[in-house]
């Protein structure tokens, strides 16, 4: 998996990384998942980035591009057929 | 406005694709060298539709032409922000994603869909397009320029994104071979 632009986030990251990969394989791919459980480990991860993009700036400009993005959620949230 | 659109059929199984489809930046893949990090920002997992909805911000490098750097700012990271949408039961990726930096000059939406392949069995449909578009004030000529100069970057990175994820694919079946391989080797061995 590739790096986090935040050097001091990688371990907690990968770490999250190898959980999501394993239990989207094993149990989302396969339609046995009813929860997300890896949260744990991204919650841990999540605070360190939510630290670095406030330092570096960039969370001013990722709300503008979540407003942006509305119509895909409307759109693509809807389940196929 | 520039528009681009291709498809592309992966020889691979819809499970593997969108399973590597995570990891394609990773470091078996030479051909992402402009791709510096990948962080996910957000995951859910709609309890009704199961639907995975993910957001990830994308931080690139990539060279650009003098006369543009100067329009733009010479700063060569440049960062994208992508939503997913897996639908598991449909077998169904939906990407898209768009630039952050820059945008007040320059929109490049882009949409990549997954699905199992309708031509071969165990094969994976691969389908995207962008919309390029200059908003900067000025010539004509200077936005026809830039859109076109954009839409060659983006071309470019399509092919070699193609490729990366084509090795990035066939990796990912060899080691996942072995270790199938060295699990029957110890069943066999204890068994014996």
């Amino acid at each position: 998996m590739s790096a986090s632009l935040a050097p001091e986030c990688n371990d907690v990251k990968e770490r999250y990384d190898t959980c999501f990969l394993k239990w989207y394989s094993e149990k989302y791919l396969r339609n046995t998942a009813t929860t997300d459980e890896c949260e744990p480990l991204f919650r841990q991860y999540k605070t360190c980035l939510t630290k670095a993009l406030k330092e570096r700036g960039i969370d001013q400009m990722l709300e503008d591009a979540k407003a942006d993005n509305k119509e895909n959620d409307a759109e693509y949230m809807k389940p196929v057929g | 406005m520039r528009i681009f659109a291709s498809q592309h059929e992966f020889a691979y199984s819809w499970e593997e694709v969108s399973t590597n489809n995570w990891r394609k930046y990773c470091a078996h893949n030479d051909k992402a060298s402009h791709v510096l990090a990948v962080d996910t920002l957000s995951r859910s997992l709609d309890a009704t539709t199961h639907i995975l909805r993910t957001e990830r911000l994308i931080t690139c490098r990539q060279s650009m032409p003098q006369w543009v750097k100067r329009i733009m700012g010479s700063d060569d990271t440049s960062y994208v922000y992508e939503v997913s949408y897996v639908d598991a039961q449909a077998k169904r990726v939906t990407m898209c994603s768009q630039n952050m930096t820059w945008s007040e000059l320059l929109q490049v939406q882009e949409k990549v869909v997954y699905t199992p392949s309708v031509e071969a069995e165990g094969h994976t449909r691969f389908e995207q397009s962008a919309r390029i578009i200059a908003l900067c004030g000025g010539w004509q000529k200077i936005k026809n320029s830039i859109e076109e100069i954009s839409l060659e970057r983006f071309r470019q990175n399509a092919a070699k994104g193609r490729e990366g994820f084509e090795r990035v694919l066939e990796i990912s079946r060899q080691v996942f071979a072995q270790q199938r391989e060295e699990a029957r080797q110890q069943r066999e061995g204890v068994a014996a």
